[in-house]
C-alpha cells in the first residue's frame, strides 16, 4: 500500500502537469480546476504515506548495472517533508486560483508547480544520491522557470537566471559527491555511508562534507550564496510562498540534516556549518530590518530563519532544526501567501506607499500577525517552541560566542517583524487606491496555515519520535509533546531569549522616537542596503558563467556534419584507447 | 555461403542508398537493406525478430518515406556537404579499422549456452521498464506522424520561424 | 581470418557503421539523414542478435533488438515528421539553414 501511496505522491502532479500542458490555454477555470484536482490528490497520497513513515520501507526500481536501483526510502525525514511539498503545494495552487485569475498562460505557470511538486516529493523520498541529483536539477529548473513566469520583465528574467546559475553551483556539488560515492562503494546509495562513515577515506569524507555544506547554502541561499534569494522575489506570490520560503530552500537544509551522522566526525564540519547559518542569520536580519520592499522583508526572514535551522544542524540539534523547519514552512507560507493578498489588493509591493490596511482587510491582518508572532517567536505560536529548542541545542556543549550571537538575531527578529506589520497594517494610509480583503479561495488556503501556525508545536512527540524510529544513523533523542514543553519551560535560557525578544518587538514599535540610534547606525544600513558586498560577489558568478557560456557558443555551430564529426572525433580517441591499451 | 550473399548485398544496397541522387530511390534501396536484414536475422536464427523488421523496416517506414518525400518534393540539387570529402573518408574508414580491430579477433569463440526462458517471458517478464519505456515511445510516434499530417495554419511558434526565416 | 558465420556478421555491422558515418559527415539533406540513421540503427540490431547468440543469451539479445526496431521505426517517423514541417516553414531541406538557434 505504502508503494501505491508514494508512486501516487510523485506520480500525480506529473502527471496533473502533463495533463494541464496538453489541456493547453482553452478554458481559464478548467486550468484552474485541473491544477487543483492533481495537487490536493498528491497532498492526500503523502498525508496517507505519513503513517508508514516509522517502518522504514525501502522499494528498489531496478534499472540496469549502470546507474544502480533507483531506490525510493519512506522514512521520517522523507515523509515529512513530502507532506509539506504537496501541502503546501495544492494551497498554494488554491491560493493561485485567485491570484492569478485573469493571467495569461496559465497552463506554463501550473504545469511548472506540479512539476515542482512532484520533483520536490522524489528529492526527499530518495535514497540514491545520483537519482537525488535529478531531482534536485529538476527543482532548480522550476524555481528558475517560475521566477521568470512574466517573461516580458527584464528583472524577473535576470533573477531566474540568477537563481539558476547560483543553486547549479550546488547541483554540481550533489553531483561529484555522487561519482565520489560510486567510486569508492560501488553504489549510489547513501545509506550504506550513513551507516558507516569510515567507508571512505578520511579525505575524500572531507571533500563531501564540505562540498555539501556548499550544496547546501547555494539551495537554501545561506551566506555566501544568499542575494538570489531576495531577486527572486519577482515571482508570483503563490511561487515565492511554496518554492522560495516553504519547501525548494529547505531542501539544503534536508541535505545537511540526512548527511549529519556522516559527516559529524569531519574535524571542524559542525563548527563550519554553525558559523555558516550564524552569518546567514544575523546578515539577512540586519538587511530585513532596512528593507522596504514587503516580499523582500519576508524574503531577508526566510534567509535568516534558514540560517537558524542550518546553525540546529551544526550544533548537533538535527531534531529542533527539522521541526523549526515545519514551524517555518508553515508560517512563512501563510506571511507570504498574506503578502500576496495585500499586494494583490493594493498593487506594490512597497511598504512605504500601504499603511492602515488593517481596516479594509481584516482577515488579512489577523493571519498575517499570527505568522508574524510565530516568526518572531512569541509564546504559544509554533515558532516559539522551535526556536527556543534550536538556541537550547546550541547551548549544548557548543562556543557561547555563536549562542549569543544568535540570540541577539531572535531580538532582530521581533524588530524586524514588528516594523513589518505595523508599515502594512497600522498608522496612515499612504494609498488612495479602494483595497478589498482576500477572495474566497485566499481564504480558503490562509485559514488552514494560520491554524496550523497555533497548532503544529502540539506534534512536537510524535514528530520526535517519526524520526527516532526511521533514522536509526542519526541516534536522535526525543520525548513526548509535553516533555517537550516543559523542558522549554523549565530552561532559563528560554527566558533570556523572550527577554532579547521583548526588547526587540518594543523597539520596533518605538522605532521612530529611536531615530537618533537609527541615524547613527546609518552606515550599517548602507552596507546592508548592498547585502555587505556580497552582492557583487554573486554577480561577478553570475557574469563569468554567462561569459563562459557565450564564449563556448563558437563550439556549437548548430550544424549537423560537424557535430558528428565531434562524435565520431570522441568515439575514435575512445576505440584507440581501448585498441593500444589492451582490452 | 548465403550468409556471404546476404552479407555483400546489404552492404551494396546500404552504399546504394547512401549514393543515389534521389530521395525516392534512396528509400526503395534502404528497403531493400531491411529486406536482406531481416534474411540475415532469420538465418541467425532469429526468425520472429526477422518477420517484424521485414514488415516494419521494410514495409511501414517506406511507406512513411515515400509518403514524406512526397510532401516535400524531390530536392535534387546534391549540395557539397559541409565537411571535406577526403577528411569523411579517412574518418570513416579510421573507425571502420578499428572497429575491426577491436572486434573481429576472438569474435568467434561463443560463450557457454545458458539456460534462459522463452522470448515472451524474457520480454514481457525480465524487461518490463524497457517495455514501458516503449510505450512512452510509441506515443511520440503518434504526436510525430500527427506532426507530419499537420496543415500549416497549426501553430502561431510555426508563423514566428518562418516569418523569421525569411 | 575464416569466415565463420560470427565472422561475417561483425563485418555486415562494421560496414553499415561505416556507410552510416559517412553519410552522417557529409549528407545535407535531412530526409538523407534519416536515411542513414536506419542504417546505423540496422547495424546495432544485428550486433545485438549476434552478442546474444555469442553468449548464449538469445532471446534476451533478440528481446532487445525488438525493442531497437521499436524505437528505431519512431525515430525514422519522428524525424520524417521534423522534416515535412521543417520544408514547410524554412522552405528547404538543407540542414545549413537550420541555425537560427544560434542568433
Amino acid at each position: 500500500m505504502a508503494m501505491t501511496w508514494l508512486t501516487l505522491t510523485i506520480g500525480l502532479p506529473w502527471l496533473g502537469a502533463l495533463v494541464i500542458w496538453l489541456a493547453g490555454d482553452r478554458d481559464e477555470k478548467f486550468t484552474h480546476l485541473l491544477a487543483v484536482a492533481f495537487s490536493v490528490a498528491a497532498g492526500v497520497a503523502a498525508l496517507l504515506l505519513l503513517p508508514y513513515g516509522k517502518e522504514r520501507l525501502v522499494y528498489s526500481l531496478p534499472i540496469g548495472g549502470v546507474f544502480g536501483d533507483f531506490t525510493f526510502v519512506v522514512d521520517g525525514l522523507g515523509v515529512f517533508l513530502a507532506a509539506i511539498a504537496t501541502v503546501v503545494g495544492s494551497l498554494a495552487v488554491i491560493f493561485s486560483v485567485d491570484y492569478m485569475h485573469g493571467e495569461g498562460q496559465l497552463p506554463r505557470y501550473y504545469a511548472f508547480v506540479l512539476f515542482f511538486i512532484g520533483g520536490m516529493a522524489g528529492l526527499v523520498l530518495t535514497s540514491n544520491l545520483l537519482l537525488m541529483f535529478f531531482f534536485w536539477e529538476i527543482t532548480a529548473l522550476c524555481s528558475y522557470a517560475l521566477i521568470s513566469f512574466h517573461n516580458d520583465d527584464p528583472k524577473a528574467v535576470a533573477g531566474g537566471i540568477k537563481a539558476l546559475i547560483i543553486t547549479q553551483l550546488g547541483g554540481i556539488g550533489l553531483l561529484a559527491g555522487a561519482l565520489l560515492l560510486y567510486a569508492y562503494t560501488g553504489s549510489n546509495d547513501f545509506h550504506v555511508l550513513l551507516e558507516n562513515p569510515a567507508i571512505l577515506p578520511a579525505g575524500v569524507l572531507a571533500w563531501m562534507g564540505f562540498g555539501c555544506l556548499i550544496a547546501a547554502a547555494a539551495k537554501s541561499a545561506q551566506f555566501p550564496f544568499q542575494t538570489w534569494l531576495p531577486d527572486a522575489m519577482e515571482a508570483p506570490t503563490p511561487i515565492s510562498a511554496l518554492i522560495h520560503a516553504a519547501t525548494m530552500v529547505n531542501a539544503g537544509v534536508y541535505l545537511l540534516a540526512r548527511f549529519y551522522p556522516a559527516f559529524a566526525g569531519v574535524p571542524g564540519w559542525r563548527e563550519a556549518v554553525m558559523i555558516v547559518g550564524m552569518l546567514s542569520a544575523l546578515l539577512a536580519a540586519v538587511m530585513a530590518m532596512i528593507a522596504t520592499d514587503l516580499k523582500r522583508v519576508l524574503a531577508y526572514s526566510t534567509i535568516s530563519q534558514l540560517g537558524f535551522m542550518v546553525y540546529a544542524v551544526g550544533a548537533g540539534g538535527v531534531f529542533a532544526s527539522q521541526f523549526h523547519l515545519l514551524s517555518h514552512s508553515v508560517f512563512k507560507a501563510l506571511l507570504f501567501l498574506a503578502a500576496g493578498a495585500v499586494i494583490h489588493s493594493v498593487g506594490t509591493r512597497d511598504m512605504r506607499r500601504m499603511g492602515g490596511l488593517g481596516k479594509d482587510m481584516p482577515v488579512t491582518r489577523a493571519v498575517f500577525v499570527i505568522g508574524g508572532l510565530a516568526l518572531a517567536g512569541i509564546p504559544i505560536f509554533n515558532g516559539f517552541w522551535s526556536k527556543e529548542l534550536i538556541l537550547e541545542a546550541g547551548l549544548h556543549e557548543n562556543p557561547l560566542w555563536l549562542y549569543v550571537l544568535m540570540v541577539f538575531v531572535a531580538g532582530l527578529t521581533a524588530f524586524y517583524t514588528v516594523r513589518m506589520i505595523s508599515m502594512v497594517f497600522y498608522g496612515e494610509a499612504h494609498s488612495e487606491r479602494h483595497v478589498h480583503d482576500a477572495g474566497n479561495a485566499m481564504k480558503v488556503a490562509l485559514l488552514p496555515l494560520a491554524i496550523g501556525s497555533l497548532t503544529t508545536w502540539l506534534l512536537a512527540g510524535p514528530f520526535g519520535h517519526l524520526l527516532a524510529e526511521s533514522l536509526p544513523a542519526h541516534h536522535l533523542e526525543v520525548h513526548s509533546t509535553l516533555a517537550v514543553v516543559e523542558e522549554v519551560i523549565t530552561a532559563p535560557a528560554t527566558y533570556l531569549a523572550l527577554g532579547v525578544v521583548a526588547v526587540g518587538w518594543l523597539t520596533g514599535w518605538r522605532r521612530q522616537r529611536l531615530s537618533r540610534v537609527g541615524q547613527a547606525l546609518n552606515g550599517v544600513g548602507k552596507a546592508a542596503a548592498e547585502s555587505f558586498g556580497f552582492e557583487a560577489i554573486n554577480r561577478g558568478v553570475v557574469n563569468a558563467t554567462q561569459k563562459l557560456a557565450e564564449a563556448l557558443r563558437v563550439t556549437q555551430p548548430g550544424l549537423l556534419n560537424w557535430n558528428v564529426f565531434a562524435i565520431l572525433c570522441a568515439l575514435l580517441i575512445l576505440l584507440a584507447s581501448l585498441a593500444v591499451g589492451g582490452r | 555461403m548465403l550468409h556471404l550473399v546476404t552479407a555483400v548485398g546489404i552492404l551494396v544496397c546500404a552504399i546504394q542508398a547512401i549514393r543515389s541522387r534521389r530521395l525516392i530511390v534512396s528509400a526503395l534501396w534502404l528497403a531493400g537493406t531491411s529486406a536482406l536484414v531481416a534474411l540475415e536475422l532469420y538465418l541467425l536464427g532469429a526468425p520472429e525478430i526477422g518477420v517484424i523488421e521485414l514488415s516494419v523496416g521494410a514495409g511501414l517506414v517506406t511507406v512513411l518515406f515515400v509518403f514524406a518525400i512526397n510532401l516535400t518534393g524531390e530536392e535534387a540539387a546534391d549540395l557539397k556537404g559541409l565537411i571535406k570529402e577526403p577528411l569523411a573518408v579517412v574518418m570513416s574508414v579510421l573507425a571502420i579499422v578499428l572497429l575491426g580491430v577491436l572486434l573481429v579477433p576472438g569474435i568467434d569463440r561463443a560463450g557457454p549456452s545458458v539456460g534462459e526462458p522463452a522470448l515472451k517471458v524474457v520480454l514481457w517478464g525480465n524487461r518490463q521498464m524497457d517495455v514501458f519505456l516503449q510505450a512512452v515511445l510509441v506515443f511520440c510516434g503518434v504526436l510525430g506522424v500527427l506532426g507530419l499530417l499537420s496543415e500549416r495554419e497549426s501553430t502561431p511558434a510555426e508563423h514566428s520561424l518562418s516569418e523569421d526565416g525569411e | 581470418m575464416n569466415l565463420s558465420v560470427p565472422n561475417i556478421v561483425i563485418l555486415i555491422v562494421i560496414g553499415l557503421l561505416g556507410v552510416g558515418t559517412y553519410a552522417l559527415l557529409t549528407v545535407r539533406n535531412l530526409i538523407k539523414v534519416v536515411v542513414a540513421l536506419q542504417i546505423m540503427v540496422k547495424a546495432a540490431m544485428l550486433a545485438l542478435v549476434l552478442a546474444g547468440r555469442l553468449q548464449g543469451q538469445e532471446n534476451l539479445g533478440q528481446s532487445l533488438a525488438l525493442t531497437v526496431i521499436v524505437a528505431d521505426t519512431i525515430v525514422a517517423v519522428v524525424g520524417l515528421a521534423l522534416a515535412v514541417q521543417v520544408r514547410r516553414v524554412v522552405g528547404t531541406l538543407d540542414l545549413s539553414a537550420l541555425t537560427t538557434l544560434r542568433r
